[in-house]
């Protein structure tokens, strides 16, 4: 669905050192520097995948993905999405998918959601069975009914996404991009909309690109995940593979009756001692044997193990030079 | 393209109903300048007053229904990141600012005329006098005016996706307008120099040239010359605005996000 080889994009940027003297110096001799914001990014994204983009900021997620929805041009490399070349803006092509920034709003500002709807009802040729219900079926999933019909800049910014969500899936795109679409929201909104990505995804084979900053949405979406930092893409593949990869460890939480004093290192890494609970490093293969060997010869009261949280594994995957 | 149309123009009457008093303060704050204008020139030339009045009423109909605000639009949302959202959608960004502006103009339309009428009620140097194909002509001429001034505004404001805050550039072409299209001064009051570059620049065509349809001013052999450098300026604007089209189109940064 998704074929990107070879994409670079790099931007000319004005450059100029802080204070007044340089303000005046700038005007008459402008420095620039090149940036290149997207290096040599190759991928694939078949038909009904959820991939997640990684990366801090400034990485390149989101060039990539306004070079995948037609809204920059690649300064070299191949771009297609359904068969299309994305820049070239070509109508079927812009009905077949969808952007959603967590930080722009598509809708109207001073009048409600409804009106942008009926305005992309128009614009994407849609006929009114189909509109009306793709627009019951949204309304219902994602809680709309109370806000269509109030003005957008009155709505919370939970309130704003779900109209923001509807609003991109009116017209049933089949390739969505998400950029950060939780970001800002508060935890339990964020599972709503998570929710309403995972069951959309699985009820229309709808193909998923989301960045986000937070990786319960990328536990929680995505199977597969691409890191990029500095323009370049460090890891393509599955989550699982990668935790092993950059964290080859469990991690062993134990809480004691009493905490023994016992020279842990026999054990596992220890990441974290307090009142009466242990955390361990424990590598993979040895999990067992060595919780097995802690319940045994210790009064544990309860025992957990868990992969390593997926912050650190990403953090460090950032750090690497290569994945 | 008649349902997206019907749409997008309801959208913008809702939206415009949503701003009512920036609207009316819009409205009547377009109208002072060619009022104050008006009654200094009546003050310099009282035996004239009469011909200055029927002028400057006229002026402000076809000012405002030939006034293009595009360029701040534009450079607004091109600067902050907004654009993209019309870019990503199936159809062509400037039947946005069309549409928007047919719904402010209508709306002004609506105001003007019957103002318009009821001082001709008043005043008999309200009244034109124009036979039924002038008045023809003059509509004719107006919207050739509005679609200039909503070209080279567009074309302005797509500057945008190289310079910011490109509203100044489009600020110095409005201070030659003020003089060529005659909202400071009939055409006819400028130097002979003057006049003869404002016959062959645009923005005669803006304003002056359709309310000298009106008053009578020009002759039939003007008029057709008229149309015919009018005609040929809205082929050269539409030129540029596609050029700077596709050129910005490879320059755009889409920022934000």
């Amino acid at each position: 669905m998704i074929r990107v080889s070879h994409l670079y994009k790099t931007f000319r940027v004005h450059r100029r050192e802080a204070g007044w003297l340089e303000a005046v110096r700038s005007l008459w001799h402008r420095d620039y520097r090149v940036v290149e914001a997207v290096k040599d990014v190759s991928f694939t994204i078949e038909k009904g995948e959820i991939v997640g983009f990684l990366g801090p900021n400034g990485a390149g997620k989101t060039t990539t993905m306004k070079m995948l929805a037609g809204l920059l041009h690649p300064t070299s490399g191949e771009i297609t999405v359904g068969g299309f070349v994305p820049f070239e803006q070509k109508p079927e092509f812009k009905k077949m998918m969808s952007l959603v920034m967590g930080q722009k709003s598509q809708l109207i500002w001073d009048i409600p959601p409804m009106e942008t709807f009926l305005v992309n009802k128009a614009i994407y040729d849609m006929d009114n069975r189909a509109f009306n219900q793709t627009l019951e079926e949204l309304t219902e999933l994602l809680d709309l009914a109370p806000l269509l019909d109030k003005p957008t800049r009155s709505l919370s910014l939970g309130q704003r996404m779900r109209c923001e969500l509807a609003a991109a899936l009116l017209h049933r795109p089949r390739v969505l991009f998400l950029d950060e679409p939780t970001i800002g929201l508060d935890v339990h909104t964020q599972e709503n909309v998570r929710r309403f990505i995972v069951d959309y995804n699985r009820e229309h084979e709808t193909t998923i690109l989301l960045t986000s900053h937070y990786m319960g949405d990328v536990a929680a979406l995505c199977d597969r995940v691409m890191i990029i930092n500095y323009g370049r893409l460090l890891y393509d593949g599955e989550l699982s593979v990668l935790t092993e990869k950059i964290a080859p460890y469990k991690r062993l939480e134990v809480r004691f009756s009493r905490l023994p004093n016992v020279n842990w290192s026999g054990y596992g890494e220890v990441a974290e001692v307090e009142e009466g609970t242990v955390v361990l490093r424990v590598a993979r293969e040895t999990a067992a044997e060595t919780a097995a060997r802690l319940l045994e010869q210790f009064d544990v009261r309860d025992i957990n193990i868990e992969d390593p949280p997926l912050e650190e594994v990403i953090t460090r995957a950032f750090q690497e030079e290569h994945v | 393209m008649i349902r997206k149309y019907i749409a997008l123009l309801r959208m913008k009457y809702i939206e415009m109903l949503a701003y009512r008093l920036a609207t009316f303060v819009w409205m009547t704050g377009a109208i002072t300048q060619p009022l104050i204008t008006m009654f200094v020139w009546m003050n310099i030339h009282p035996e004239e007053s009469e011909s200055f009045l029927f002028y400057f009423i006229a002026v402000i109909f076809v000012e405002r229904m030939t006034s293009a605000w595009d360029v701040w639009e534009l450079d607004r949302e091109i600067r902050e990141g907004t654009f993209s959202n019309l870019l990503l959608r199936p159809l062509h960004p400037i039947h946005w600012a069309i549409a928007e502006n047919i719904v402010y103009k209508w709306l002004f339309l609506v105001i003007l005329v019957p103002v318009w009428s009821a001082g001709a009620v008043f005043w008999p140097a309200l009244r034109p006098h124009m036979t039924g194909s002038r008045i023809g002509w003059f509509l004719a001429a107006v919207v050739l005016g509005a679609a200039l001034r909503f070209l080279l505004s567009y074309s302005c404001g797509l500057l945008a996706f190289w310079v910011t805050k490109v509203a100044a550039v489009y600020g110095v072409i409005d201070v030659i307008s003020l003089f060529l299209s005659g909202r400071i001064a009939p055409l006819e009051m400028l130097p002979p120099q003057l006049r003869e570059w404002s016959e062959w620049l645009p923005f005669r065509y803006m304003i002056s040239f359709p309310i000298e349809i009106a008053t009578g001013a020009a002759n039939r052999g003007e008029l057709v010359r008229g149309f015919a450098i009018a005609a040929g300026w809205l082929l050269v604007l539409s030129a540029v605005l596609q050029w700077l089209w596709r050129a910005g189109m490879k320059k755009n940064q889409a920022v934000g996000g």
